[in-house]
């Protein structure tokens, strides 16, 4: 049986490591097992990217029929990836700055960092450059689901947040309160 | 009675000295005899160098003729008077076989943490054929295996092991395989890197102890195969990745 690449119905390319058995279960050998954990997490992020995911949920391993099932089922060869090892999978993210439990203090869902906030920061900011919205007033909504898709369509709130924090520190954004929430105000980046 | 040195004593001398001198005239012939014929050779050499050149670093069957033709005639193409020896400095393969060493030990160890250390040779060759972005059959096992054995002198303990059947896999870590493991990489290579107790037990008259001693080293304290808990037959099979093929 050769292990060879698939390419999945969204038409993501998935590795050939995706076709090995062993890949779905987690490792007693550290050392193997760090290595496993590297290609999961290269596969996770470069999934969530292609598909836009910024959620991963343990019920994601779970019951069937999510966003995530592409990458966390291989029909072909009847492997999954069981609830626990997906657990120790996010961990493993956390501990490598690239996912942070969303919302905070539980354990069952993280928000993906398949671009760092410091990267989201200056998309947003091209963004709001580009499309003539510096010195104007946005709710956070307007920038999640903006009329015409946008680089930062679907961005959760906690990630946007994150992001215009950055822009607050170089002077580039001010968070403002307005009448249904708060809101966002760019500046042109200052010397 | 006292009598001089006669006119015959003076001949024996000169006889003796002529025959010094003839004997000295023959040696010399004969160096020089040797002399040239050491520089035709070497003028061959080179031009043989030359001539062949390109074929023998690129052509698989030629390198392989050539190296043979060394080994009947006792030269040995990386030794000689200097430094990397003088068929090496001609031909270039010298540096042919160590750049082709550099590219083995990078594949060995870029992929140690997937397989452990254990490279079916087939695969290597694979690898490097594609690192140096050649078509398959340029390189031969046989160069990987010349170039294994330059590098020992480094005593990173790269080493060719034959697991059996024809089987040749490469061991990058100073660490020893011992018979038990052997067995495993051969059986594991016959089936597409998975391997049960069960196979060991039927195909090699293992006790279920011995088998799964064996196994559980190579999972745990060597790294050297994966654990699949989801296997439909048994439950819990062992993977090999070196005997495993990989598409990629």
């Amino acid at each position: 049986m050769a292990l060879s690449t698939h390419t999945t119905p969204s038409g993501f390319l998935l590795p050939s490591i995706h076709s090995a058995p062993p890949f779905f279960t987690e490792q007693p050998n550290p050392n193997t097992q760090a290595h496993l954990t590297e290609q999961w997490i290269r596969l996770i992020l470069t999934y969530a990217r292609h598909r836009r995911l910024f959620i991963l949920r343990v019920e994601d391993a779970e019951v069937p029929g999510g966003d995530w099932d592409e990458i966390l089922r291989n029909e072909r060869i009847n492997r999954r990836v069981p609830p626990s090892y997906i657990s120790s999978l996010m961990a493993g993210m956390i501990a490598k700055n690239v996912a942070v439990y969303e919302p905070p203090k539980q354990t069952r869902a993280v928000m993906l960092y398949w671009r760092l906030p410091e990267e989201w920061a200056d998309v947003l900011h091209s963004w709001a450059t580009a499309t003539g919205q510096l010195n104007t007033i946005l709710t956070f909504y307007e920038i999640s689901d903006p009329p015409i898709p946008s680089p930062l369509s679907d961005i959760p709130i906690p990630l946007l947040r994150r992001a215009i924090t950055i822009l607050m520190r170089s002077n580039r954004a001010q968070i403002i309160g307005v009448a249904d929430g708060e809101g966002v105000r760019f500046f042109a980046a200052t010397k | 009675m006292h009598r001089g040195v006669g006119l015959a004593a003076f001949d024996r001398e000169q006889v003796s000295q002529r025959f010094a001198e003839l004997s000295s005239e023959l040696s010399k012939t004969q160096v020089d005899h040797l002399q040239s014929q050491l520089t035709q050779f070497q003028t061959a050499l080179s031009h043989f160098a030359q001539t062949h050149r390109d074929s023998i670093r690129s052509d698989p069957t030629f390198r392989h003729a050539f190296q043979q033709m060394c080994a009947s005639i006792g030269v040995d193409p990386l030794a000689g008077p200097r430094k990397g020896g003088w068929w090496a400095e001609m031909l270039g393969l010298g540096d042919w076989q160590y750049e082709l060493g550099v590219q083995i030990v990078d594949v060995c160890v870029s992929t140690r943490e997937r397989n452990g250390g254990v490279i079916e040779i087939g695969e290597l060759v694979h690898m490097v054929s594609r690192l140096r972005n050649v078509e398959s059959g340029v390189i031969t096992e046989e160069d990987v295996i010349r170039s294994i054995r330059t590098l020992q002198p480094l005593g990173a303990g790269y080493e060719v092991l034959d697991v059996g059947g024809g089987k040749k896999m490469v061991r990058s870590v100073v660490k020893e395989l011992d018979a038990d493991q052997a067995v495993v990489l051969a059986e594991a290579q016959l089936v597409g890197g998975r391997i049960v107790e069960e196979i060991l037990e039927n195909r090699r008259g293992w006790t279920r102890d011995r088998a799964r001693a064996a196994l559980e080293n190579m999972l745990l304290r060597d790294g050297l195969c994966w654990l699949d808990s989801q296997d439909e037959h048994y439950g819990k099979a062992y993977w090999v990745p070196s005997a495993m093929h990989w598409d990629e």
